[in-house]
């Protein structure tokens, strides 16, 4: 009886890792086709049959992909004297590789920053209009950046941020969805420990830095890693916002090339190799942590 | 809170921790209140307005609301984005509860490779990965009509993103395989926590495979599925790469979803109070469904 | 303890604060114009301090892919031209595609980061954003020399309802459609074309694809519905067919109603070999016109021709499109226009720009060569010796009436994406066509 049930249960394992195995290569199939693609003569790109293996290998894409435009690697401007200095001359697909690195480093930076001591604050601190606070943040959680599209573009406008990477990289810190994570998080700090920290006398910013801060680590960490992810993939707010060459991102990059090129695929999937190659990189390296950081504070509800 | 109640706090408490609680809420509510809360509150002031490019708004009350209602093509990119959200969130969840049960307790990398091919659509971008589907899709020469009638399951080439029938479920296609891999990458944590222990004794006392899945490792990974509900829902709502590169929400408005309509009226209509008005009463649904999401959590 | 509350408050507001002044000063720096050593700045800078003389002034450019007006290495070169006669001002570049390029125009509007000078055609510059009351009155540039030279159908073109005109023409051209001559060939079409003047009648055009589609080309043509360009291609093939109009001739009203229309967008509907087809846009019309995937373009010109020439592997036959009469061509006007930024200085800038561009003698036939289509006054024959340029000169004599300055374009263009699709979708032809007319002439009204 118990090894039929096994026997039942190795079959039912089989099949369903051979499924898997098969959706994995319908996966994986979009990024080797990217991959492969980009170094594909244009004949092969555009035969009618399928070309599944490049048989000859050229880099006619890439060349085509930097020789394109060109725009400063970095400019640097010094406040209110109008100096101003910039970087040498590059391709500028590398330019837009940096302002999205750029992007979406300092939106994770500070959406972390915020949102831990937010969350730490919603969760720990009793204070007046926490109530009110707190549910215009859960409401406002899931709410697309969509919705406030044309009163955000004239706000940035008078700001003056339009066309820089900071119009897009405030809105994304101000969605509150960050700060509802960490004050899940930051529920499961002890009580206790925060009592006794405060009995030998620490400070509020004491008791967060050394009590609270450890122990939702790995709700940054999980925080830091969706927020990266989905501002480097924030194709919207980079639309709306940023128009001048120098100052694209590397998904508007390759938007626009395949706008400009209808079907020059070749040329589409360098850039789209360009585009996710760091980004897989960034995700090998840490995969450890992107799979640490959620399990151990679980969410609830 | 229960704690609270039973010592009330003194005044000067209240006010020590108001201060304390408002200094470690203040970055956070700088961005929070100056880029989503004033531009919300902008877009409720102009969604009374006739408002368009270069000229002044002119007032008109609810008549956008009222137009919204008779807008068939508002109707139908309202009925798009909850199809797209009904029909993605269960089977994301579903789906990557499936793959990461078979998958988890494999031996050795095979795991971590599945986890790693999973999660490569979303680092991918969607941007790049819309590339390729738009070739694969492609009407003349795209991999499926290829496959599908090469193999002889088509009998003629279907227009697969120019044809009403398949457009929006196209769409659905390419957002469910750039959704699972971060519910994957979880519930294969989740699925490696739960307590062994429980499990055992579980088996020792004779429950099968399904009941022990039930009964001992759902309720354990509960947390992690509410996460990805939420994490879920949020990107089905946020669908428009897809939609502005693909389709541009047609054909005849087939694959509209108001995030697109409203980028529509905006930029090719020039009808910024109609836009506004639409972001109204999306923003209200999304709000009352989070809220009632949120409460129906803490219920559990 | 305190302290260091105090310091950790204060330096996460500091934080903020850094951030927001280098958002700020990446804009404002430029714009303020001295002690510049850069080599590209941002877009056309909101504020305006520092920059009212002309000297220094910078503007910027934003073209659509008028021929090689669309690649950088062309304009570089006319660029380089310009600064050698004017190094005082400096031109920024940014290059659009049709598929974007409106909303990216749009939205730096919103965005007070409207360009100085766009480079497109009376469609958007007057009809659009000149009525909207965006753009320069450019009547300094039109004098009376101009308006000598320059021929009348352009000049009107270039007005806007009001009398003024908001664009300085550059180049036009013809848009024809084209036909892959082998493959017509081999079935044996050929019979039905007047190869010499490029011309066929409707009939010849049914017959034609019907012996292209029984000769085994399944795709023989496709009315593309998808996007935002290309629209001039499926307009003109449905006008042709049976003689009918787009808009009235005062250009009030749009026509597009009428039997002769209707008639012909049911016969394009019940031909073999051509489909509508909402999955591709113009500019994917062409690119598998050219690799052979269809056998006729409609979203065709001599500058798709230049600029494809290494991937076309066959005979390209540019043809007019069929009709009844003589055909009707749908023309192009391209030049500038100037958005007002409200800095004196950017549009004086601007205006030397233009006016060294489209009337210095020996700039104008490079300008005009750049866009591989032809001037809007006589420059004498620029392309003398050019086979291709000959070729296509033929269709210009065929230009139809510029109808697209009617009122409510954008939204017209857009509804007529729409319509098409209604009709591939199987809706009624007579009610798409009826609600394209309604929504457009109420958009024209409401302008």
């Amino acid at each position: 009886m118990k090894n039929k049930r096994f026997n039942r249960s190795t079959c039912y394992k089989i099949f369903a890792v051979a499924v898997i195995t098969i959706l994995a290569i319908a996966f994986a199939f979009p990024l080797y086709w990217i991959i492969t693609g980009s170094f594909k003569t244009s004949a092969a790109i555009n035969a009618t049959t399928p070309q599944w293996w490049p048989e000859e290998w050229v880099m006619a894409n890439y060349q085509k992909l930097f020789s394109r435009q060109v725009a400063p690697l970095w400019e640097i401007h010094i406040p209110f004297t109008g100096i101003q200095f910039a970087g040498p001359s590059v391709p500028a697909a590398i330019r837009w590789l940096l302002n999205t690195v750029f992007m979406a480093v300092v939106a994770m930076l500070l959406t972390c920053a915020t949102a831990a001591m937010a969350g730490y604050a919603l969760a720990k601190k009793r204070f007046l209009g926490r109530t009110i606070v707190f549910s215009l943040i859960v409401c406002a959680m899931a709410l697309p950046k969509q919705v406030i599209l044309i009163p955000l573009l004239r706000e940035m406008a008078s700001l003056q941020l339009y066309n820089t990477i900071w119009a897009v990289i405030f809105p994304i810190v101000g969605w509150p969805f960050g700060v509802f994570l960490m004050k899940q998080f930051s529920e499961g700090i002890p009580g206790e420990m925060m009592e006794a920290a405060k009995i030998d006398g620490a400070g509020e910013w004491k008791t967060f830095y050394t009590i609270a801060l450890p122990l939702i680590k790995p709700g940054i960490g999980a925080l830091a890693i969706f927020t990266f992810i989905n501002s480097w993939n924030d194709y919207f707010m980079q639309l709306i916002m940023l128009t001048s060459t120098k100052n694209l991102t590397i998904p508007l990059g390759i938007a626009k090339l395949q706008a400009e090129n209808a079907m020059d695929f070749g040329l589409i999937m360098a850039g789209a190799s360009l585009a996710s190659i760091p980004i897989i990189i960034i995700f090998l390296i840490f995969q450890k942590y992107f799979t640490k950081g959620i399990t151990m504070g679980a969410v609830k509800g | 809170m229960a704690a609270s109640k039973k010592n009330p706090m003194s005044k000067a408490l209240v006010r020590r921790e108001t201060i304390a609680g408002y200094a470690f809420m203040l970055p956070s509510l700088v961005f929070f209140l100056g880029f989503v809360i004033y531009p919300m509150v902008q877009c409720i002031i102009t969604s009374f307005f006739d408002a368009t490019m270069n000229r002044e708004d002119i007032f008109i009350g609810f008549a956008n609301y009222a137009e919204l209602f008779q807008d068939t093509v508002f109707l139908g990119a309202l009925r798009n984005t909850a199809v797209i959200v009904i029909v993605s969130v269960p089977v994301v969840c579903i789906f990557s509860l499936w793959v990461s049960s078979v998958i988890y307790d494999l031996k050795g990398a095979a795991c971590s490779a599945f986890r790693c091919i999973f999660y490569l659509p979303v680092v991918t971008g969607s941007v790049a990965v819309t590339v390729v589907w738009k070739w694969m899709f492609n009407n003349y020469y795209g991999i499926f009509n290829y496959v599908g009638t090469s193999t002889g399951l088509l009998d003629k080439n279907i227009n697969w993103l120019g044809d009403e029938k398949y457009a929006l479920g196209c769409i659905i296609l390419i957002l469910l395989t750039t959704s699972v891999g971060q519910p994957i990458v979880l519930y294969v944590s989740a699925l490696n926590n739960v307590d062994q222990s429980l499990v055992e004794a579980a088996e020792v006392d004779g429950a099968t495979k399904i009941q022990c899945f039930w009964r001992i490792k759902w309720p354990q990974i509960m947390p992690t599925t509410l996460y990805i509900l939420v994490i879920t829902t949020i990107n089905s709502f946020q669908c428009f790469a897809l939609i502005q590169l693909l389709t541009s929400g047609g054909p005849n408005h087939s694959t509209d979803t108001i995030m697109y309509y409203i980028y529509y009226n905006a930029f090719k209509l020039y009808r910024y109070g109609y836009g506004n008005a639409m972001g109204v009463v999306l923003a209200i649904i999304i709000a009352v469904l989070s809220a009632v999401q949120f409460k129906l959590a803490k219920k559990d | 303890m305190k302290k260091r509350k105090i310091m950790a408050m204060a330096l996460s507001c500091l934080m903020v604060l850094s951030a927001v002044g280098c958002g700020n000063d990446s804009q404002g720096g430029n714009a303020s114009g001295s002690a510049t050593n850069t080599n590209a700045s941002a877009g056309g800078g909101t504020t305006s301090q520092g920059s009212t003389q002309a000297e220094g002034a910078e503007i910027t450019l934003w073209t659509y892919p008028i021929g090689k007006w669309g690649d950088a290495a062309t304009v570089d070169g006319l660029i380089a031209s310009f600064n050698a006669a004017h190094p005082e001002i400096k031109v920024t570049v940014e290059y659009l595609d049709y598929s974007n390029g409106d909303d990216q125009i749009n939205t730096a509007i919103e965005g007070n980061q409207a360009p100085d000078i766009v480079l497109e055609g009376p469609e958007r510059l007057v009809a659009n954003w000149g009525a909207r009351g965006l753009m320069v009155d450019l009547a300094d540039l039109w004098t009376d020399e101009a308006k000598g030279a320059i021929y009348a159908s352009v000049e009107s073109a270039c007005k806007g309802n009001d009398g003024v005109y908001y664009e300085y023409p550059l180049c036009m051209t013809a848009h024809t459609m084209a036909i892959n001559r082998d493959i017509f060939e081999a079935a044996g079409a050929m019979q039905y074309i007047d190869e010499a003047s490029g011309t066929w009648t409707t009939d010849n055009f049914i017959k034609a694809v019907k012996a292209v589609y029984d000769s085994g080309q399944a795709n023989v043509g496709a009315v593309y519905c998808n996007g935002q360009g290309g629209d001039q291609g499926t307009r003109a093939l449905v006008n042709n067919l049976y003689g009918g109009t787009f808009t009235n001739a005062e250009h009030t009203e749009y026509t597009a109603n009428s039997e002769e229309n209707i008639k012909a967008l049911e016969l394009l509907l019940e031909m073999e070999g051509i489909n509508y087809d909402a999955s591709i846009v113009g500019g994917d019309e062409i690119n598998m016109f050219c690799n052979g995937t269809l056998a006729m373009a409609f979203c065709w010109n001599v500058s798709q021709e230049k600029n494809n020439l290494d991937k076309i592997s066959f005979d390209v036959l540019p043809m007019a499109f069929p009709s009844t009469g003589d055909p009707k061509l749908c023309g192009g006007i391209w030049g500038f226009g100037i958005f007002n930024n409200g800095d004196e200085a950017k549009i004086a800038a601007a205006k030397t720009f233009i006016d060294f561009m489209a009337n210095d003698e020996k700039q104008a036939v490079e300008s005009v060569k750049a866009s591989s289509y032809w001037p809007v006054k006589d420059l004498g024959n620029i392309y003398e010796g050019d086979d291709l340029m000959t070729e296509y000169s033929k269709f210009v004599p065929y230009m139809g009436d510029y109808y697209q300055v009617v009122g409510g374009w954008a939204e017209a263009r857009t509804a007529w994406w729409n319509m098409l699709q209604q009709i591939g979708a199987g809706t009624d032809v007579k009610t798409a066509v009826e609600e394209f007319v309604t929504t457009s002439n109420a958009a024209a009204k409401a302008q």
